[in-house]
């Protein structure tokens, strides 16, 4: 059976999906500030990167990678609104590209499985 | 016989394993994110040896004949050489050939180069003094058309490359360079797709090179060149960027000059915003300084330019 990843399309849906997203977390008042890099191409590699793990791709993060990547931003006040924010944002962008209900929770829900992680909790 | 090679020194790598495992295994602090060949975050180099397909995915034609690959997914079969990208240029004599200048401040150097730089319009390269001193500059030249490579620099008050190529370089000097390096230039476009070139005062020079590239390629689609500058003389390619406009159907010159109170007066980032109307389907190069290139890049994208469609070079002042 193909994997969430593989059904999703892989790679190319990642690239699919990123200029959607990327858009939707800059225009989103409550989480902007955190993503508001002037390196534009560096930020896209970041979201592709997390675009990836909530696509249930082959990464080889820990939860001790996530709680690094998001240490400085907990420090600035990261809380469960913003991975609230960050995980609607998610959701509509794979509605938008037309991705199935359960397809969508299932990316939901992966995203929400690292939440405690992503707050250094 | 050792599988991979950093530079010069051996590292160790396990049947199946990846490169950038084995460089941080290492202690070699390789950049990289994703670790799933999407976000190019390792990019690296093979200068011996040729990265399996599979780490070659996703770049465009120029980086995979130049050997570019993502570490994360190579899991090399043959020995393999690889170098971070930072340190690809390579390193050649050339000799200038005239300097003159394009406005009272903006100077342009025709260099001389052996038949091993090879370089695409847009790219640039890093000009270094006997002394040592490096600075990077863009290309605007056309290999095919031009013999010799031609830079615009402009001449900073107190800038010590500045000053060196104002006072100092005189015709027959020879100097080294390295590179080319970077990816604005004409590649991955479609012919008949809006192209739309946007710069500031020597931002300009890549522009002229993509330009010239686009054209000679058989670029249809229509063509918007946007030249910013703060006063009337810094629109340096004025009268024959008007004459190319004027000859060809598919191409149009927009000058702004932010103190000129006429017609053609005016930020050139507002020009921009005001007159491209289809973001979607354009494909976007901006060159020059960071504020403008910057904030046009995330005005553009938030509008509904696709990223992948704006090629930028910004011309960062050396540290
Ligand atoms: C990829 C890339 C491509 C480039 N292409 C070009 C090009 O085609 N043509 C070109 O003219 N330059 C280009 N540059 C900029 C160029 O490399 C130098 O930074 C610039 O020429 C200044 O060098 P300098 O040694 O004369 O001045 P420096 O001695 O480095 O600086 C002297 C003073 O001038 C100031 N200064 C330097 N640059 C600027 C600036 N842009 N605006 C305002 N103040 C500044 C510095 O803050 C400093 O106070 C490019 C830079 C990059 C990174
Ligand atoms: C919902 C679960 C989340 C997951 C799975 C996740 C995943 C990731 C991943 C994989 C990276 C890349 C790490 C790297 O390679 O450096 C990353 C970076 C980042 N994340 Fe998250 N993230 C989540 C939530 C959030 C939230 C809620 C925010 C802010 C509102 C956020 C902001 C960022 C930022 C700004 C970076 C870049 C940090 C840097 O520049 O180094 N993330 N995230
Ligand atoms: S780390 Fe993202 S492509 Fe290799």
């Amino acid at each position: 059976m193909p994997t969430l990843y593989e059904r999703l399309g892989g790679a190319p849906a990642v690239d699919a999906a990123v200029d959607i997203f990327y858009r939707r977390v800059l225009a989103d008042g409550r989480i902007a500030r955190f993503f508001d890099n002037v390196n534009m191409e560096e930020q896209i590699a970041k979201q592709k990167s997390f675009l990836t793990m909530a696509f249930g791709g082959p990464n080889k993060y820990t939860g001790k990678d996530m709680r690094e990547a998001h240490k400085k931003l907990v420090a600035k006040g990261l809380n469960d609104m913003h991975v609230d924010a960050v995980v609607e944002n998610l959701s509509s962008t794979l509605r938008q590209l037309g991705v199935n209900e359960k397809d969508v929770l299932e990316v939901a829900a992966l995203a929400n499985s690292v939440r405690a992680d992503v707050l250094n909790r | 016989m050792t599988l991979l090679t950093y530079r010069s020194a051996a590292i160790d790598i396990e049947p199946g394993e990846d490169v950038l495992s084995a460089l941080l295994r290492a202690e070699i602090d390789a950049p990289h994110s994703c670790r799933a060949g999407v976000c190019q975050t390792c990019l690296h180099r093979a200068v011996e040896g040729a990265p399996p397909a599979a780490a070659q995915e996703g770049l465009t034609e120029a980086q995979k004949a130049q050997g570019y690959f993502l570490a994360c997914v190579c899991v090399p079969k043959t020995p393999l050489t690889v170098i971070p990208t930072d340190e690809a240029a390579a390193r050649s004599e050339v000799i200038v050939r005239a300097i003159d200048r394009l406005s009272g401040d903006v100077a342009r150097l025709y260099l001389e180069h052996g038949p091993d730089f090879s370089y695409r319009p847009g790219q640039f390269l890093e000009l270094i003094t006997p002394e040592g001193l490096g600075r990077h500059y863009s290309i605007a030249s056309v290999p095919e058309e031009d013999p010799h490579v031609e830079l615009h620099i402009r001449l900073h008050r107190g800038g010590r490359m500045s000053g060196f190529v104002s006072e100092q370089l005189s015709p027959g000097d020879r100097l080294h360079v390295a590179g080319p390096l970077g990816t604005c230039f004409y590649e991955g476009v479609d012919p008949g797709q809006p192209l739309t070139l946007v710069g500031a005062g020597t931002g300009l020079a890549p522009l002229m090179g993509i330009l010239r590239d686009a054209l000679r390629r058989g670029h249809h689609g229509p063509i918007r060149l946007y030249h910013g500058a703060r006063e009337r003389a810094g629109l340096y390619l004025h009268d024959p960027l008007e004459a190319l406009a004027a000859k060809r159907e598919n191409f149009t010159y927009v000058p702004r000059a932010l103190s000129d109170p006429g017609p053609e007066g005016g930020d050139v980032a507002a020009a921009v915003l005001e007159q491209e109307l289809a973001l979607k389907e354009t494909a976007f190069f901006l060159c020059g300084g960071e504020r403008l290139v910057g904030r046009l890049k995330r005005d553009l994208f938030m509008k509904g330019a696709s990223l992948k469609q704006i090629r930028s070079d910004v011309f960062l002042a050396a540290n």
